[in-house]
């Protein structure tokens, strides 16, 4: 019997604003532990909380790119459980009314589009991390209260490879909008799984398990594939699928189980008394849409308008500085795909090589864009544009002076000068003709080189080899 | 109506870390008993469950958003002043998953 995998996924996104949720205490990933935490992040009594305008204003960027409907009017709960993670021993978050509905989005999928439902996205905060070790725990509360948006998926995605391309879908919705930096390795971006199987044609669903700790978008094909096998078999041999929470573990490739779900958990929602019902104007929902930034997708369809590839498009946009980084090139009036090629390839391998990011560069972009002009204007080869490219990169000076300092010239194509420094080489080289002509291919390469020689590098060497193949023929 | 009784009140005392004493307890019971009997009472209002439950006493709404601006976080030495133990800068407690 065949199964037919049906998937959906809860993604958590943390926001990249300045100050917390419902606190005003620092958010920033990087500071020591237990420094960015004021008395409401420890739930002192007598504090309150108060909604940060700008997660608002990035949750509705997030909807809005999510084609959804938004709640004009914010409404806030409880959702109650005792764990030291969550010093007030409640979350606060948006169970009745999330701020975002019944939306979608799209993915690919060779040729074809799949539209993939999204049942809601909500506004909540995030908990402390915890740091586990063999008989003891360690708390850090820098996360507590960091400002989350929770975007839930209709279980509408069937294999590995969708839900792969919707996670990369999302994450280049909260990257590109300026909400998150979505960093999966870092758990800004973090994805649960929740999958069951069913035979095909049945409309009940299976038993649903659920696989958390994913930490990349590869792990996350790689965990569903996996889990849909095991599933599959256990199913055929006649065993009853449990209800339970599974962790993928990379380096076995397998899911492992983590726990057995019991009984559902009770957390005893009920309206957040301390938040009233916040009411947004028409005018603060339509400014936070009209000024979120250039999304991916509006991106990806200028680049390939530029004459980029698909596939050059994806590399530079998987990277948001890079990205910047070619655009920033484009008013010098360059040739886009000549500098996405640099970008790829020469660029890409000096970062590799010296581990650096693309913003500690010396070499700013409108340099890049110059060298593609100068590269045309002087019909200089790619490799001559990429020995500048690695002068500019390594000593911080500009294209010109870059070129100078290789002493690289002008390339020659023009045919009578070409033919005059032929004719040169030829009359000086009688014995070489005659070697060439009794079959020794070697004699040619000496004739290009004294062209070479005679042109002071500036003769194109395709044109030159044409040229004296065709004059030795004539003598 | 869950029946609120002396073992109901030691149990969820003891889940918040606190110990009440026989006399405390009495009182406590006393109150639920009040309450509960006003509960009951609720119960002979007829149409109730056509109404939303009220959270806020009166309808209201407001429009206001805090500005994203950090202001400065307590000290560490503050943070973890009141943790039962402490290492590396951060609050340790026994381990409790598995």
């Amino acid at each position: 019997m065949n199964f037919e995998a049906v998937i959906g996924l809860e993604i958590h996104v943390e926001m990249k604003t300045r100050s917390k949720m419902f606190s005003s205490s620092p958010n920033s990933f990087s500071r020591a532990v237990n420094t960015e935490v004021t008395p409401f992040d420890l739930a002192f009594p007598g504090t309150m909380p108060r909604l940060n305008k700008e997660a608002v204003r990035m949750a509705i960027r997030v909807a809005n790119a999510l084609h959804m409907t938004i709640d004009h009017e914010l409404h806030f709960d409880r959702k109650n459980y005792f764990y030291p993670d969550l010093p007030k021993g409640f979350q606060i978050t948006q169970q009745r009314r999330p701020i975002g509905s019944d939306g979608y989005l799209e993915i690919r999928k060779g040729n074809e589009k799949k539209r993939i439902g999204i049942e809601r996205i909500h506004m909540e905060e995030d908990t402390c991390k915890q740091t586990h070790f063999v008989d003891y725990t360690l708390l850090d509360y820098n996360r507590a209260g960091v400002p989350l948006v929770e975007i839930v998926s209709r279980p509408e995605m069937h294999d590995g490879y969708e839900a792969m391309k919707y996670v990369e879908a999302i994450r280049n919705i909260v990257v590109y909008s300026g909400t998150s930096d979505g960093k999966m390795e870092e758990g800004s971006l973090r994805v649960d799984v929740n999958i069951s199987l069913r035979p095909y044609g049945q409309k009940e669903f299976g038993t649903k398990v659920e696989i958390k700790n994913l930490n990349s978008i590869k792990n996350i094909q790689d965990a569903i594939d996996f889990e849909i096998e095991r599933q599959s078999k256990a199913l055929l041999s006649g065993e009853k699928i449990r209800q339970e929470t599974r962790r993928y573990d990379e380096s076995k490739g397998a899911t492992v189980l983590m726990r057995v779900k019991t009984d559902a958990v009770d957390y005893k929602y009920f309206p957040e008394p301390n938040l009233v019902p916040i009411r947004l104007s028409d005018a603060f929902v339509q400014d936070a849409i009209d000024t979120c930034p250039e999304l991916y997708d509006s991106k990806f369809e200028r680049y390939l308008q530029m004459g980029l590839t698909e596939k050059d498009a994806e590399i530079i946009l998987s990277d948001p500085a890079m990205a910047s980084y070619f655009e920033a090139a484009a008013p010098s009036g360059a040739d886009m795909k000549e500098v996405a090629n640099f970008l790829i390839v020469e660029v890409n391998s000096y970062l590799n090589k010296t581990g650096k990011g693309i913003k500690e560069i010396k070499m700013p972009a409108t340099e890049l864009g110059k060298l593609t002009l100068i590269l045309k204007k002087e019909k200089l080869t790619h490799k001559q544009g990429a020995d500048i490219l690695f002068k500019c990169l390594e000593d911080g000076i500009g294209v010109e002076e870059a070129k100078k300092a290789l002493h690289i010239e002008a390339m020659v194509d023009d045919e009578g000068a070409i033919l005059a420094f032929v004719t040169e080489a030829l009359d000086k080289n009688p014995q070489s003709i005659a070697d060439y002509k009794a079959g020794k291919d070697r004699a040619i390469s000496f004739l290009v080189g004294q062209v070479m020689k005679l042109s002071k590098g500036k003769a194109k060497p395709s044109a030159v080899m044409a040229k004296l193949k065709e004059e030795i023929a004539k003598r | 109506m869950k029946k609120v009784d002396k073992d109901v009140l030691v149990d969820a005392s003891s889940r918040l870390l606190f110990t009440l004493k026989e006399e405390e307890l009495d009182t406590l019971l006393e109150e639920f008993k009040i309450l509960q009997a006003q509960m009951e009472m609720m119960k002979e209002v007829e149409g109730l469950e056509n109404y939303e439950p009220m959270t806020f006493p009166f309808d209201v709404s407001v429009d206001y958003l805090r500005d994203d601006v950090p202001s400065e976080p307590l000290s560490r030495d503050d943070v973890l002043r009141n943790a039962g133990s402490v290492k590396d800068g951060e609050i340790k407690l026994p381990k409790v998953v598995g």
